[in-house]
């Protein structure tokens, strides 16, 4: 399949038809007009939200306690990197060289150590009340940030505004925002050769000319039922949608956005042949073409056993070439001052490694980075005490962490929705933005 | 964003009401033209309310409502613009329609307008003090209506900055305390009070998060200066306290681009009446057709229609409902054809709206449309073709009793009925999830009634393996979620909000939550083994309010204790009173569900938020229709009979000049989507294939699935809900980029029309006429014969490629056609 997508440009040229047409200013965008108007500073910044799933170790990557007991420090030591007297672990050699552009938040902290929940909290910034929220496809408590920046700005061009890669993430769906904000869902690999993205390209027997006798047929048969139901507000809502499907299909820059083969071997190499190294790339050339948010996920973090193995051999290298190459390269193309890169998970690692040499589940404080997008980099915010157990200084809670997001991507955090039942509910509810990293 | 508009912060009076207005003031005789002449705008009276005015307190004031009387019947209010006098201006004076008091004594008020006059007696007393401020009654509203308690601001769980109010003000002892008390009684400053932090931060001389809230020359900031020089009382315990509020107008036809005086009238627990106009906050729910001002002045906009304002004052609320006929109104309306009593309802309101009816839609659209509505079904080819040479003229009645009876009737009816009993297999269980779901399909195969079903399901007990009812109550765990559930399910009462707190809109408190809660304290339940449970009623047990451990008396809503709590299941008595034929919410949120689901549009929307403040667009048709079903002993299908052969059932969806705008009165069908299920049945059904789901027999319909998690991409995209909120509205219609890629280029979606086995290969094999294959394509996806639009663009498509190709081509039009796609 890769061969139809990647080389398929040419072959596969439509004539482009028609324009999106029929979408009306968002509120927020007329927010952002006003804002504009009045000399507010205001700009577009996309969003990379890179999902560390399972449980990132905190005391192994970024929060190193080096004076602690063996059973607790571990194996791994602080390295020296580009910011003199911020430290990470030698685990992290390429990120090391880019904490200028990174920042650590070290003071999160919040009380759900199950896998669900804790996703949920991450992704809305909102504790979910009582049931499993494993497997959880549409938050049924509270929108998840991708959804609310649909919801509110649906970017410009032909891409959707909420981008997953390569698959849905849990707690990543839009609850009572319905499945216009919902992910579209790439469900693919772009580290996989045979990466292609669902539906985007023709079913192998359709050629080009049937295929644009069929779009021909369609217009021709939908012109008189436009004219008869024009006043529909379903039929032109499904009409906008076509055409931006159509577009998407067609639109020489969504298409090659998606295309990950037109990238220079020696770029992709830069990121790793990796999944997280290829979603990374693939989201860097998605938010470039307009992809307002794009969440990556990462998986088989939970290192209940063989925790330093597991980090040294299989996990971090990856992380630490995509993560270090991301930012190098958003910096190199000038995106970095208008991309949010979030590195975030649902909770940390206990600081006592257990019997069978992993850590389990610690969300009373861990690590998260940010960076770019007008981020205040090279810098460590808040502080665990000594055993990094235990938030001793600048606490982060999730709400803080939502409010600082979409502050930074320009979005009050105290805007208001309604959910189905009228009641009035803020995207944030009690969380401040961290004023140490907003510039 | 919101769907309200409310203008709380405004200039206002927020008055104190310690004594009474004189009582009876409805009942006062208009002053009668002298030569009202012959036209039919001519006026013929003035009323004004009240008719006896009496000021009792220096902060006092009296709005006036005038209204003139033109012959054709019409009212028209002339509150700002008749002239106003007052016989001793050094007793009242006259502002803007409202009186104010000056000093004690009685004179006399002359209202004149279009060479008619009115005088009304005015007495004003207790001028020289401002009178009593109580807290709950004077102070909170106001917090209320400034928004101070409000969710977002130092009402919410948290507070604001340290100061927190309960919100909407339900718990008045703690908000006494935090402003008297807390903070080291640092917010009043009763040697100085205008000095106080409160007043420094509503008024904005001190920096404040919420802005400013109040002036310092308003009437709120006296009231609140008055209280705190007062010594900041809580108020006589014995004081009186609201009971009601009225409202005048209730209801009223206005023009557009016009205005309305609203007046809000407190009754209190005594019987005295109090003007609250100034005081009360006003909501709109349609804005464009008439917004409303802080003081209850309503305004029209160009956009005919109807708004409900509704007014809030302390808790208690009353509506104002405003109709908007269209200008251009036909000037002689047209007898309309009538099918049965549906038809009379809906057209007196056209004809009040002055919109006409579209057209009767035509047989093959209407085949269509009742089959997807009711089935969940495509009519096939040959049924499309047996109704249309149909001769006899009674043929729509009689399809659609053969329709109801089709066994996909009750696959359909209990797939909509699994999303609001929350079937859901990852609650459940496998076992559970599928006896839950076959219980409701056989309620609906053998169309039980729907009283009788509904009390099964709120009184089941036993081994949720063997009984599928007993299954909602595993979905559903705790009192409170089956207080919040069985209420929103099938009263339409979204009680929910006073989980909490007061309802915003409505009369509700957390004593009703908690009331209702307490018929379901008893049940327990045990694990019989992974996934099975036995539930039962272990013993009835009382209820307390979380907060102040208050022990609150199990009923029902607006209802009595049950004499025997202790002896019987208590759902027994909560399923009776709520299929009780008296019940004022069961039967007409069944009926509202119905027509919803037929007509595209709830007579109240959304349809299970049944409340006064959300009154139906057309009450007389929503009353009929309930009546008419708790009559026909809950026979749902009786209902939908009575609703399919309404001719507004069978309108056409092509509006007309006069209808193209209406979108709440029903005067043509309203498109909708189908359904994710009903979709994917229909394009199986179309290519002539079947979709193969995961562990189900071939051929197995996506409409009777009874496992909501089945993996299924197409359903997940086309909106399948997750079951976990008791509404209708998981259930997405919106269109997303994903649902059309995937009709336009699913390898998925194109195997079924390449299908070897599917209906173009067959036509292509038995047909050699390529205008045959064209038309049993168009009977197959669209249930109608082709239009020439179509067969000209099929033969442009067969000129192009091979007969095969060509008709695959054509087949894939109509999929991803409006025609398709909709029910028309």
């Amino acid at each position: 399949m890769l061969p139809a997508f990647c080389d398929g440009i040419d072959r596969r040229g439509f004539l482009r038809v028609g324009s999106v047409a029929g979408l009306s200013l968002s509120q927020f965008l007329r927010c952002k007009q006003a804002a504009a108007a009045e000399g507010r500073e205001t700009r577009d910044v996309n969003c990379i939200f890179i999902f560390i799933v399972g449980g990132m170790p905190h005391q192994d990557m970024w929060d190193l306690k080096p004076e602690a007991p063996a059973e607790i420090r571990g194996d791994f030591k602080p390295i020296d990197t580009a910011v003199p007297g911020l430290y990470v672990s030698d685990v992290l050699p390429r990120v090391a060289t880019v904490t200028d552009k990174l920042a650590i938040l070290r003071g999160l902290t919040h009380g759900d150590s199950d896998h669900g929940r804790g996703f949920h909290v991450m992704m809305t910034g909102l504790a979910p009340g009582a049931g499993d929220f494993n497997g959880n496809q549409n938050n049924n408590q509270h929108p998840c940030f991708g959804s609310m920046v649909a919801h509110l700005d649906r970017g410009p061009g032909a891409l959707p505004p909420y981008i997953s890669v390569p698959n849905f993430l849990n707690s990543g769906g839009p609850a009572f925002l319905g499945a216009g904000c919902a992910p579209f869902v790439i469900e693919s690999d772009p580290a996989a050769p045979d990466f292609s993205v669902r539906d985007i390209t023709l079913p192998e027997e359709i050629t080009d000319p049937r295929s644009q006798r069929r779009q021909a047929a369609l217009r021709q048969v939908n012109r008189f039922r436009r004219r008869v139901e024009e006043i529909s507000s379903q039929v032109r809502s499904l009409d906008t949608f076509y055409e931006k499907a159509y577009s998407l299909m067609t639109s020489e820059a969504a298409r090659q956005a998606f295309d990950i083969g037109r990238e220079a071997d020696s770029v992709r190499e830069e990121y790793g042949m990796t999944s997280l190294g290829q979603c990374c790339l693939l989201s860097r050339r998605l938010v470039e073409a307009g992809c307002r948010f794009v969440s990556i996920e990462n998986g088989h973090w939970d290192t209940h056993r063989k925790n330093t193995e597991s980090l040294r051999e299989l996990l971090v290298p990856s992380f630490d070439r995509a993560i270090a190459a991301l930012l190098t390269d958003l910096e190199r193309r000038g995106l970095l001052d208008s991309t949010l890169v979030v590195i975030t998970t649902e909770f940390g690692r206990t600081p006592r490694i257990n019997e069978l040499a992993g850590r389990d589940h610690w969300p009373q404080a861990f690590s998260i980075c940010l960076a770019g997008a007008g981020i205040k980099m090279g810098q460590a915010v808040g502080a665990t005490d000594k055993h990094a157990a235990y938030v001793a200084d600048r606490p982060v809670t999730p709400a803080d962490m939502a409010a600082t997001i979409l502050t930074v991507l320009g979005i009050d955090p105290l805007t208001e929705l309604e959910t189905p039942l009228g009641r009035p509910v803020q995207l944030v509810s009690g969380g401040r933005a961290v004023a140490e990293v907003l510039s | 964003m919101s769907r309200r508009s409310t203008s709380r912060f405004r200039r206002h009076f927020a008055g104190h009401c310690a004594l009474a207005l004189v009582a009876g003031l409805w009942a006062c005789a208009a002053a009668q033209g002298g030569d009202a002449g012959p036209a039919a705008t001519a006026i013929v009276s003035l009323g004004v309310e009240p008719c006896e005015i009496t000021l009792s307190g220096n902060n006092r004031q009296q709005q006036l409502l005038l209204t003139v009387h033109r012959a054709d019947g019409r009212l028209l209010d002339v509150t700002r613009l008749a002239e106003l006098s007052i016989e001793s201006p050094g007793v009242a004076r006259a502002v803007d329609g409202r009186l104010a008091a000056v000093a004690d004594g009685e004179t006399e008020l002359t209202v004149s307008h279009a060479g008619l006059e009115r005088r009304i007696p005015v007495r004003v007393q207790g001028c020289d003090s401002y009178p009593p401020v109580h807290f709950a009654n004077d102070v909170l509203p106001l917090f209320s209506k400034l928004g101070c308690n409000s969710g977002g601001c130092h009402g919410k769980a948290s507070g604001q900055n340290g100061f927190k109010l309960s919100v909407f003000g339900f718990d008045p002892a703690a908000d006494y305390d935090a402003i008297v008390k807390q903070a080291r009684g640092r917010r009043l400053f009763p040697a100085s009070p205008r000095h106080s932090l409160l007043l420094a931060k509503a008024t904005a001389r001190l920096p404040h998060g919420g802005g400013q809230r109040m002036a310092e020359d308003s009437g709120d900031y006296q009231l609140l200066l008055a209280w705190i020089a007062q010594a900041a009382p809580l108020g006589d315990d014995d004081a009186p306290s609201v009971a009601a509020i009225r409202v005048s107008p209730s209801q009223r036809v206005l023009a557009p681009s016009s205005q309305q005086q609203i007046l809000a009238t407190a009754v209190y627990s005594d019987g005295s009446l109090c003007d609250v106009t100034a005081a009360a906050t006003y909501t709109t729910n349609a804005p464009l057709v008439a917004d409303v001002q802080s003081g209850g002045l309503a305004e029209t906009g160009q956009v005919p229609g109807e708004a409900a304002i509704t007014v809030n004052y302390m808790g208690h609320v009353a509506v104002v409902a405003f109709q908007v006929p269209r200008p251009e109104a036909p000037a002689v309306y047209p007898d309309l054809p009538v099918h049965n009593p549906i038809d009379e309802l809906v057209w007196s309101k056209l004809r009040n709206m002055g919109i006409l009816p579209s057209e009767l839609a035509d047989d093959a659209t209407f085949l269509r449309r009742l089959y997807l509505d009711t089935i969940g079904t495509l009519p096939a080819p040959e049924e499309v073709r047996a109704f249309l040479s149909d001769p006899a003229p009674d043929k729509r009645g009689r399809w659609i009793e053969a329709v109801l009876a089709r066994d996909e009737y009750a696959d359909y009816w209990a797939l909509k009925w699994a999303d609001v009993l929350l079937v859901d297999r990852k609650q459940l269980g496998e076992r559970g999830a599928f006896e839950l779901h076959r219980w409701l399909r056989r309620q609906f195969a053998a169309n039980r009634p729907y009283d009788e079903w509904v009390q099964e399901l709120i009184t089941a007990g036993g081994n949720s393996a063997r009984e599928g009812p007993v299954n909602f109550f595993r979905a559903v765990r705790t009192p409170e979620e089956l207080a919040r559930n069985v209420s929103q399910a099938f009263l339409g009462v979204r009680i929910e909000c006073a989980h909490c707190h007061h309802h915003p809109f409505e009369k509700w408190s957390q004593t009703d939550f908690y009331g209702l809660a307490g018929f379901f304290s008893g049940i327990e339940r045990k694990t019989i083994s992974e996934g099975r449970e036995l539930v039962y009623h272990a013993g009835y047990r009382e209820t307390r309010l979380p907060l102040t451990g208050a022990v609150v008396p199990t009923r029902p809503l607006d209802g009595q204790v049950p004499s025997d709590l202790e002896t019987v299941d208590p759902r027994l008595r909560l399923a009776e009173w709520m299929t009780a034929p008296e019940n004022p919410w069961f039967s007409r949120l069944a009926a509202n569900r119905l027509w919803k689901h037929f007509l595209g549009r709830g007579l109240v929307e959304p349809e299970d938020d049944l409340r006064t403040t959300n009154p139906a667009t057309n009450e007389p048709l929503l009353d009929h229709l309930a009546r008419q079903l708790a009559a026909d002993g809950y026979d749902l299908k009786s209902l939908m009979r009575l609703i399919l052969n309404s001719r507004v059932y069978q309108l056409s969806s092509v509006p007309n000049d006069s209808n193209r705008d209406d979108e709440q009165n029903f005067s043509h069908y309203y498109v909708k989507r189908m359904p994710a299920e009903v979709l994917l049945d229909a394009i199986s059904q179309a290519t002539g294939t079947s979709e193969v789901l995961a562990g189900y027999p071939p051929g197995t319909r996506a409409i009777a699935l009874w496992d909501n998690r089945l993996p299924s991409y197409f359903l997940e995209i086309f909106g399948r809900p997750e079951r976990n909120s008791p509404c209708e509205c998981g259930r997405s219609s919106e269109p997303t980029i994903a649902q059309a890629l995937h009709l336009m280029n699913a390898p998925e979606v194109e195997q079924k029309i390449s299908s070897a086995g599917g209906s173009v290969a067959r036509l292509h094999d038995e047909h050699s006429d390529d205008a045959r294959i064209v038309e049993e394509l168009c009977l197959a996806a669209l249930g109608r014969r082709a239009t020439e639009r179509e067969i000209d663009v099929a033969r442009e498509l067969f000129s192009q490629a091979p007969r095969r190709e060509a008709a695959e081509d054509f087949l894939w039009t109509l999929l991803n056609s409006y025609d398709f796609l909709f029910v028309h």
